[in-house]
């Protein structure tokens, strides 16, 4: 008579390796199909911030521009092109609401004679409106502009010295 | 007594495994399809961006060389296959004390539109 070395019932002995493969195909799977939601996900949260970096971008452009040509229609005072002249406007551009700060900044250069000339320099803050000055931190663009002035006061020219976008 | 066969070779067994690895096999390239069609949309997408951003320039730049009242001439070429457009389609350049409102339209060739506002002035 043949008698089995094996014992009936007792588990092979590998047996529970299945389990183990089945569970690592199903974690590969899984992460493979996670890494490509991920993917699909942060295209689309990418394309939304790009435009509305844009947006945001070119409607602060747009109001600093506006804010440019009204500065232009105040004539500066020649006897103090350094005063305290300041202002406020907002305009709305690409569905965005965008406040435009400026105040005057001064300068002083010595012209070919050697006399002191004062230059007529704004400073313009953009920045999304809150109802409130322009905090340093929401600043989307900065720029100085030097009006250019008759004797009369007149503005004949705009000169962007400086034009900084934060992104 | 019956032993039972445990070698897990039936033809039951073996089918179900196929029928698994058939559909995993199905899931995962659509997936890839999925992520290749997102990546292309993405870069149409960055490349209408960049050919915005460039015609909004290109207006500004013609806007700063001309003189108020003329016709306000945008000289720009687009990429291949994008097309721009202008509203309004005769725009002209704006007197010193304002600004003229310009609505710039990109089309990719993908049939994607973007659309922006922008103000020009005169120096």
């Amino acid at each position: 008579m043949k008698v089995s070395t094996e014992t009936v019932g007792s588990p092979s002995p590998d047996r529970g390796s299945t389990l183990i493969i089945a569970i690592g195909f199903v974690m590969a799977i899984g992460s493979i199909a996670a890494g490509l939601s991920a993917l699909v996900v942060s295209s689309m949260n990418s394309r939304g911030t790009l435009i509305e970096l844009r947006d945001t971008e070119y409607a602060a452009d747009g109001a600093i521009e506006a804010a440019i040509a009204e500065v232009r229609t105040q004539p500066g005072d020649l006897s103090s092109a350094c005063g305290d002249m300041a202002g406020s406007r907002v305009e709305v551009l690409n569905g965005q609401s965008i406040r435009v700060d400026w105040y005057n900044a001064c300068g002083v250069v010595r012209g070919g004679d050697g006399a002191v000339v004062a230059q007529r320099n704004v400073i313009f803050a953009a920045c999304p409106d809150t109802g409130a000055t322009c905090l340093e931190d929401a600043i989307v663009i900065r720029a100085q502009v030097n009006f250019e002035q008759t004797t009369t006061g007149a503005v004949t020219e705009t000169f962007v010295q400086t034009w900084s976008v934060n992104r | 007594m019956r032993r039972t066969n445990d070698n897990g070779e039936t033809l039951l067994e073996i089918v179900l495994t196929i029928i698994i690895i058939g559909i995993t096999v199905t899931a995962l390239i659509s997936g890839l399809a999925t992520a290749s069609t997102a990546g292309n949309a993405h870069r149409a997408n960055v490349s209408s961006d960049a050919v915005m951003r460039s015609y909004a320039e290109a207006a500004k730049l013609a806007s700063r060389q001309c003189a108020p009242g003329a016709p306000l001439a945008i000289e720009f070429l687009p990429l291949a296959g994008y097309t721009v457009r202008v509203e309004p389609e005769a725009p002209v350049c704006p007197a010193v004390s304002t600004t003229q409102l310009l609505q710039l339209t990109v089309t990719a060739p993908e049939g994607l539109t973007q659309r922006m506002e922008i103000r020009v002035r005169t120096p």
